[in-house]
């Protein structure tokens, strides 16, 4: 009897799965499905960045009935892991074997750089959402995120502005930490203001191998610094802000890249974070129609608040959308690529912003925020505009 | 003194660190040294202390005990597990037992990130310890402070334990000549097991009390394994005395030495540990390494 109910249930899950591929087939049947790659860290280091961003070009995608400019699309996504190593065979196999006529996301600026040759070959567009790597030839490159200098240069002068006396400049070492800073530095310098630092050179620790910071703020106290500037992410940004609150410079404001307070590190870092100033191209609290639904549904299936990773891979697709749409009826890798150079200003959660047309990266305004508690958790509270970077 | 005052919390620093690091890396002797085990999955026994106390601890008193409590338990499981498996391979097939702890190390890597998320996890500690305290002019985080004496008073007791009890005694014999302790009517597999428990409650302990130093996450697993392992070079095997001065060095090199030669800080710790295998290599310090 068991049995027969057992087989009656799995003939009508059958009928009910062929009927939907069945309905899945026609509704695809208007215009082509267009396959479109994904690659982003899912493993390793980065994993939590990597999530955000397929979560947030799949948001995107599900808010938009799973097309993009009028086409169905396949999303295929693949996992970047911790760099080029990974990244390379993982987009050859998207661009040769899935044949992908657009590549978005990644996480690492290397594996950005690493997988050009591949995408360059076949002329596959890239809408990378994060990492930015200094590239000759950007004909088929454009990013929804931000130049590493950017961020620094952003907030300069409000430092300069509101700092009475010198500051103390600190950051990884590594690529991304050196652009980081010295994006801060070149405009802070420009804008008159005066680094504490023993030889006027930003201090650049060990990156990763460090995971305690207090003989550098033993320095920073010691060079009689007001206030201090700095860029660390994921792990060492936990340990750098939950330091620096229990330190002998606990008292100087803390000014930093927004990366420092951003997504799940500001819940590792909970109440020691309070009160920190950053400077991003996104926050939560927003206020325009597109970031309140942006928010809306993404908190529907997250625990916390959209990060700016998610929220530029959102962009991604909203590239996308726009460009495929103008791509005429049989888009091609080629004629996307091309609408992507004709769009205009995109309507995005962080504010409209448009491509610049020299550096493929988004001209667009930055944000002053502050660690403040909304609720029972903290969050990043946008407290003021900086400026709009970018040419 | 006005000189030697930037580096006072530093150096204070360093003993917190170093007290940290002999906790765990003494669980990583008593494995080798005894039941001539190599286990590359000692970081993850961390680990699974601190991610049991990031799960548990509240910001309450009453969470303290019992993070310790099921912490040190889900670590000593762990390592007894570990003994377990390890039970078909040698004594002595080093290569057999780093490939195998080296494969949990890893699977044990991904179960933890599957079970507790791929972000480093906060670690609330009571609110009395959860702020700066003034110590000689400077502030030091109190939970620091508090760490150093009892990471002190375990160093303490593993000394005596392990110098004045007949459980040490044993644990000394064995590592000094496993056969006559074997000939004497001791159960070598009874030996592995006890000292992989042991080891693991040690690092267990270390997990849970270290969580709020260094935290549990993706990551933690690798520094603190690679550290200890740094620790049981530079020490030796056969010393509590030996590992608890090279983890104390260990400690100092990454924060004094970091706040004293910033730009050869990051080599500092690699150079000491290269000196001394040169130096043991040649015979210097046997005398010392089996005292």
């Amino acid at each position: 009897m068991r049995i027969h109910k057992m087989t009656a249930a799995l003939i009508a899950l059958g009928l009910v799965a062929t009927g939907a591929t069945a309905c899945a087939d026609e509704s695809g049947g208007a215009n082509g499905t267009l396959k479109i790659g994904l690659l982003a860290s899912l493993s390793g280091t980065y994993q939590a960045i990597g999530t955000d961003i397929r979560d947030g070009f799949q948001l995107y995608l599900s808010m938009h009935g799973g097309e993009l400019g009028g086409h169905p699309v396949e999303l295929v996504v693949a996992d970047e892991g911790d760099g080029a190593p990974t990244a390379v065979p993982a987009a050859t196999k998207l661009v040769k074997q899935d044949k992908v006529i657009a590549l978005t996301g990644v996480v690492g600026g290397g594996s950005a750089a690493a997988i050009q040759p591949v995408l360059a070959q076949a002329k596959v567009p890239f809408i990378g959402s994060n990492g930015r790597p200094e590239l000759k030839d950007i004909t088929h490159v454009w990013h929804t995120s931000y130049l590493s200098q950017e961020t620094g240069a952003a907030i300069a002068q409000y430092v300069k502005d509101n700092v009475k006396g010198k500051v103390f400049a600190i950051g990884p070492d590594y690529q991304g930490g050196w652009d980081q800073l010295q994006g801060f530095t070149d405009a802070f310098a420009k804008a008159g203001g005066q680094l504490a630092n023993a030889d006027g050179k930003t201090l650049f620790t060990p990156f990763p191998a460090t995971k305690n910071f207090t003989p550098y703020f033993a320095q920073i106290k010691a060079a009689g610094a007001e206030a201090v500037y700095t860029f660390y992410a994921g792990a060492a940004a936990i340990d750098f802000v939950k330091q620096y609150s229990q330190s002998e410079v606990k008292d100087l404001p803390l000014y930093a890249a927004g990366f420092l307070t951003e997504g799940g590190v500001l819940n590792a870092q909970g109440d020691a974070a309070r009160n920190v100033f950053s400077v991003l191209n996104y926050s939560p609290d927003l206020d325009n129609a597109q970031n309140r639904e942006f928010v809306a549904a993404w908190k529907a299936d997250h625990d916390g608040p959209p990060t700016t990773y998610a929220m530029a891979s959102f962009d991604a697709a909203a590239v996308l959308d726009k460009a495929i749409g103008a791509a005429g009826e049989n888009p091609t890798s080629e004629s996307i690529n091309n609408a992507i150079a004709g769009l205009g200003q995109i309507e995005s959660p962080r504010g409209a912003w448009q491509f610049s047309k020299k550096t493929h990266s988004p001209v667009q305004k930055w944000y002053l925020r502050q660690v403040r508690p909304d609720g029972r958790a903290l969050s990043n509270t946008v407290v003021g505009d900086l400026a709009t970077v970018g040419e | 003194m006005s000189e030697l005052d930037p580096y006072l919390i530093p150096a204070l620093d360093g003993v917190a660190y170093g007290l940290l690091l002999f906790v765990v890396a003494a669980g990583l002797v008593l494995s080798f040294g005894v039941a001539g085990i190599l286990n590359l999955a000692h970081g993850t026994l961390y680990a699974i202390g601190a991610y049991v106390a990031a799960w548990l601890a509240d910001g309450g008193w009453a969470a303290v005990p019992l993070a310790l409590v099921a912490g040190v338990a889900a670590s000593t499981a762990a390592g007894t597990a570990l003994a377990g498996l390890l039970t078909p391979v040698k004594r002595g097939d080093h290569l057999t037992q780093a490939l195998l702890t080296f494969g949990l190390a890893l699977a044990g890597g991904s179960l933890l990130v599957s079970a507790f998320g791929p972000d480093d996890l906060p670690v609330r500690v009571p609110a009395v310890l959860d702020r700066p305290i003034d110590l000689a002019g400077h502030s030091y985080a109190a939970y620091r402070l508090v760490f150093i004496v009892v990471a002190a008073v375990i160093a303490v007791g593993l000394y005596l334990t392990v110098t004045r009890t007949r459980a040490g005694m044993l644990v000394r014999a064995a590592v000094d000549d496993p056969q006559m302790v074997a000939c004497l009517g001791v159960n070598p597999t009874r030996v592995r097991v006890g000292v992989l428990a042991v080891s693991g409650a040690l690092a267990g302990l270390a997990g849970v009390l270290g969580a709020p130093i260094i935290g549990p996450g993706p990551s933690t697993a690798a520094t603190v394994l690679l550290l200890s392992l740094v620790v049981v070079v530079l020490g030796g095997l056969s010393s509590v005395g030996g590992t608890l001065l090279a983890a104390l060095a260990v400690g100092e090199i990454q924060t004094l030495g970091v706040a004293l030669l910033p730009t050869t800080a990051p080599f500092l710790l690699y150079a000491a540990m290269a000196v001394i295998l040169a130096a043991r290599a040649r015979g210097v310090l046997r005398r010392w390494s089996t005292a």
